[in-house]
């Protein structure tokens, strides 16, 4: 019998085994995403005891969430509560921050520097975090512009239908100057709208911005063209249009059965004829290249390096002659589309987006920044400058003339349909042309055509960032100079001495004089 | 020779006052940590100097490990429910329940020494334990969470089925030692299937009949599950026969598919295992916190005191292993892990040095249940299997649970005394020649 016995010794020995290995799994591998998941409300019950970190927008200036320190009523410890005084306004970016429901945004995704949990950068950091102290956060600066956000958020909350998203970028840096999604929501109040914001049909707790799936319509013609440049098609190559492309297997009409007869390349962008690109794409381009080249654009990624959880847009299995210009299956997100104007825009090189201007610790220390790199070369600078030239004449010549300023603009409209109601209205677009420092996309569900809702959501934005141009990059050149502290008399101090030289408030005075000694001893010397 | 193991008693008891002594400071609880500690260190080394009295050859390695396991248990249930509302009493009632089961161990080793005599009675356990079972069939029980698991005599209630259970198995070890030839040798063929004769079978049969009527009625998958496996185990050991484990879990599928479908309750414990994120905030609610709390541990825990796992509800009984290993980290859970495998380890040791069949399969039976309940308890609050109510032996609160423990490690005790009576005289008697 003992030799059954034994074996089943084994058995429960294995099982042991298994539950070790299993813990394992949710302890160490599974950790960071569980701690970051949205259900999980443990993150958001310990900030309750030590501060979090402040956010601020781009100018270092406005605050968009802070911690608010509420004496208990019991005498014991003081809790925190999260306070976002610009509301909704950045409530798609921020996300909130619940007892109760957990986490979005920023809020979750930089969390760790927020909650002073990250690895201790300083040397009081290390001290709290060993001697298991309350822990202030680290604070996070934004790269979002305070007017661009304001300006895009009024631009989509006026418009007819009210819903929509417009997304801002450098296209040199990478750097998002607005987001946006409307409808939204009160991050203040969260514990108590959250049933209702969950139920809402308005869907104000979905970001549009990187989490809406909307067909691209027209706008998606820009990637279509980037790939017949690619292929060897020149603007000024001709084509005739019947209002009818038919091949066996594909029927393509245009938008309000327009006819338009012989045109060149760069005049069917301008003009946006669908059969043109149809024709295009299944007799030139070729399936492949249109996959490859939205995929560099940035289709089907979900850019796991951007603090946002980002869905992927998708060309999707369909009729290539369709997906050319943006339906069928092909979904994009907003953000997406930004990132197909900045492309463009900065000669044919994707940046990788970044929300994260930087992070400092409380007494102000750089604990680091973020700093622009390549995501992708998409297109030889010279095919992005004819793309982009395209573009101007979409603006100057074609169906964006609404969008014609003093300096030149470069943009596409798209009238997405969809099948429910009113099509999805689309406008990206950069500037200045010539030497691009905003690309945006704007896009207003069911707004109609492209230059009714979106063309002027997304010009409001642009108009906006050109009237404070010429005093928002020494603005920011300030903002440099600031980064380094400088001592009482003005001299920028080294990094090494970056060290903060405060002493511990309630020290015996003896020791305090030592401590001052000490100091002027190594400043003397 | 006397058996030692005042070190690793000590030890056990160490660790433990260092866990009441850090609650003194995270909890800033002053003094009732250490009168919990004090009490709780009093009454299991009086029991472990008892025991070294009245059985010297036992393996008393048991008792340390019965004192770790409850220990960390009191310092985790004084640490959840202090100054919580509503479950402020629950360390104090626990503590109780701890001096009970010292007491019910120490009588379990005082009259029991000659346990052989229980097999004697063997169909009056198996009696008993249908009677314990079908009191919470009879007005004096009830439910709780919508499982009638309990009993109320009077101002004392209990889970009858935590008592059944060990009735059971003395009467599954008296019962298949007496058998266990004529159940390995095959009676008839039927169709190149071997069947094992009836005769013999048909209580094993029945047993596992109830086991069924378990789940149906009192809606407690926990016991169900133990009462079908752990007679299936002994049957095993018995016998030597894989085919009896083969059939049994074919009869367990089969049986838990059609539970699966028939029964809400079975489905709603399989629903929450395999996507708790459908319903995050009612059926997956509990074991997501659970998760959560865990994987919020990491390598090292939170530290005692500093979890959040409260809020998971009912933490105290069947999750107290989530709190643990939020706190105490993925080392401190192992370790625990670690420990309750030593217990076994002994339990098996016993059951292999034991001198005769009934005495083997009584250790091995009651040291089967104890690995297959911490097995299906931690496996399903980590949700590695779909979570059945189950107590975690010496560390959950719970009276009965902590009570009917006791008695394992008792009986075990007195198992280990005879083979080690044994070992003595045959050593003595070969030191003479």
């Amino acid at each position: 019998m003992n030799r059954h016995l034994r074996r089943t010794f084994y058995l429960f020995a294995l099982g042991f085994v298994a539950l070790v290995a299993v813990l394992a799994y949710w302890q160490v591998y599974a950790r960071e995403s569980l701690a970051n998941n949205p259900e999980n409300s443990l993150q958001t019950r310990r900030a309750l005891e030590a501060p979090r970190g402040t956010i601020f927008a781009a100018n270092g200036e406005t605050v968009l969430a802070r911690s608010e320190e509420q004496p208990s009523e019991t005498g014991g410890n003081s809790t925190y509560s999260r306070v976002y005084p610009e509301g909704p306004l950045y409530a798609g970016i921020v996300g909130y921050w619940s007892t109760r429901y957990g986490a979005t945004g920023i809020e979750i995704a930089e969390n760790a520097n927020l909650s002073g949990t990250a690895d201790p950068s300083t040397l009081d950091e290390l001290i709290n975090q060993v001697s298991g102290g309350p822990q202030p956060g680290n604070n996070v600066t934004l790269t979002i512009n305070d007017e661009l956000q304001r300006a895009a958020y009024n631009a989509v909350a006026s418009s007819e239908t009210g819903r929509g998203s417009i997304v801002a970028m450098d296209p040199q840096t990478g750097e998002i100057l607005a987001l946006v999604s409307y409808p939204s929501y009160d991050p203040n109040n969260i514990d108590e709208v959250f049933d209702e914001l969950i139920n809402d049909p308005a869907e104000p707790l979905l970001n549009r911005a990187t989490q809406g799936l909307y067909p691209p319509g027209s706008v998606f013609k820009v990637v279509t063209a980037a790939a017949a440049l690619k292929d060897g098609v020149r603007p000024t190559d001709m084509f005739t249009d019947t209002g009818v492309f038919e091949r066996p297997g594909y029927t393509v009409v245009n938008y309000d059965d327009g006819v338009y007869g012989a045109v060149n390349f760069a005049r069917a962008l301008e003009l946006s004829i669908n059969t043109i690109f149809a024709q295009v794409t299944v007799d030139e381009i070729g399936a492949e290249l249109l996959y490859e080249t939205a995929g560099d654009f940035g289709y089907g990624s979900s850019y796991e390096d951007f603090v946002l959880p980002v869905t992927p847009s998708q060309l999707g299995q369909g009729d290539i002659a369709q997906l050319a210009f943006g339906q069928d299956s092909n979904v994009s997100n907003v953000f997406e589309m930004a990132q197909v104007a900045a492309t463009i825009a900065n000669g044919g090189t994707a940046m990788e987006p970044h929300l994260i201007r930087e992070v400092r610790s409380p007494d102000g220390v750089i604990i680091d920044r973020t700093q622009p790199q390549v995501r992708e070369e998409v297109l030889d600078e010279q095919l992005a400058d004819t793309l982009q030239d395209m573009m101007v004449g979409v603006v100057d010549e074609g169906s964006a003339n609404l969008a014609q300023r003093s300096v030149e603009i470069a943009g596409k409209t798209g009238t997405a349909e969809t099948p429910s109601g009113d099509p999805h209205s689309w406008f990206i677009a950069s500037a200045p042309a010539d030497e691009p420092q905003i690309a945006v996309a704007a896009m207003i569900e069911n707004g109609g055509d492209g230059e009714a809702a979106g063309l002027p959501a997304a010009m409001a934005v642009i108009d906006t960032y050109l009237d404070l141009d010429g005093n928002a990059q020494p603005q920011m050149e300030d903002q440099l100079q600031q980064d380094l502290p400088t001592d009482p008399q003005g001299i920028p101090q080294g990094l090494e001495e970056n060290f903060p030289q405060q002493l511990p408030q309630d020290l015996p005075p003896e020791i305090q004089q030592s401590f001052e000694q000490f100091f002027q001893q190594g400043g003397a010397g | 020779m006397t058996q030692r193991a005042t070190l690793p008693m000590l030890l056990a008891i160490s660790i433990c006052l260092v866990g009441f002594s850090t609650l003194i400071f995270v909890q800033e609880a002053t003094s009732p940590p250490l009168i919990y500690g004090a009490y709780y260190a009093g009454t299991l080394f009086g029991l472990y100097l008892a025991v070294r009295v009245l059985l010297p050859n036992s393996d008393v390695l048991i008792l340390p490990i019965v004192t770790m396991l409850t220990g960390v248990g009191l310092v985790m249930i004084f640490r959840l429910t202090y100054d919580v509302e509503g479950v402020e009493g629950l360390a104090i009632t626990q503590a109780v329940w701890i001096l009970v089961g010292s007491a019910a161990l120490f009588l379990t080793v005082l009259f029991f020494r000659d346990y052989e005599r229980l097999f004697g009675y063997k169909y009056l356990f198996a009696f008993l334990a249908m009677v314990l079972i079908c009191l919470t069939f009879t007005p004096l029980g009830y439910e709780v969470n919508g499982a009638r698991l309990w009993v109320a005599l009077g101002p004392v209630s209990f889970q009858p089925s935590e008592f059944a259970r060990i009735a059971l198995i003395i009467f599954f070890a008296g019962y298949l030692a007496e058998v266990r030839d004529l159940l390995a040798a095959t009676s008839r063929t039927f169709m190149g299937i071997q069947f094992p004769n009836l005769k013999y079978f048909g209580p094993v049969a029945l047993v596992w009949a109830a086991s069924l009527a378990l789940l149906v009625f009192e809606k407690d998958l926990g016991s169900s599950l133990l009462f079908f496996v752990v007679p299936l185990l002994m049957l095993y050991a018995a016998t030597g026969r894989v085919a009896y484990v083969l059939a049994g879990f074919l009869m367990f599928a089969v049986g838990s598919t059609i539970a699966y479908f028939v029964f809400g309750h079975v489905r709603v414990r399989v629903v929450a295992w395999l996507d708790p994120w459908r319903d995050p905030d009612g059926m997956g609610f509990q074991i997501l916190q659970s998760i959560f709390n865990v994987a919020d541990g990491g390598l090292t825990g939170t530290g005692l005191g500093a979890g959040f796992a409260q809020t998971i509800p009912e933490v105290q009984t069947d999750f107290i292993f989530s709190a643990i290993a939020s706190e105490l980290g993925l080392l401190g859970a192992s370790a625990l892990l670690l420990t309750f495998l030593v217990f076994v380890y002994r339990g098996i040791k016993i059951a292999m040095v034991a001198r005769d069949a009934a005495s083997k399969l009584l250790a091995f039976g009651l040291t089967a249940m104890f690995a297959i309940q911490t097995i299906t308890i931690v496996g399903g609050v980590i949700r590695a299997i779909p979570l059945t109510g189950v107590t975690l032996p010496f560390v959950s609160y719970g009276g009965s649970s902590v009570v009917g423990n006791f008695i394992i490690a008792g009986l075990l005790l007195v198992i280990s005394e005879k083979s080690g009576q044994n070992e003595r005289r045959v050593g003595s008697e070969e030191g003479n020649s």
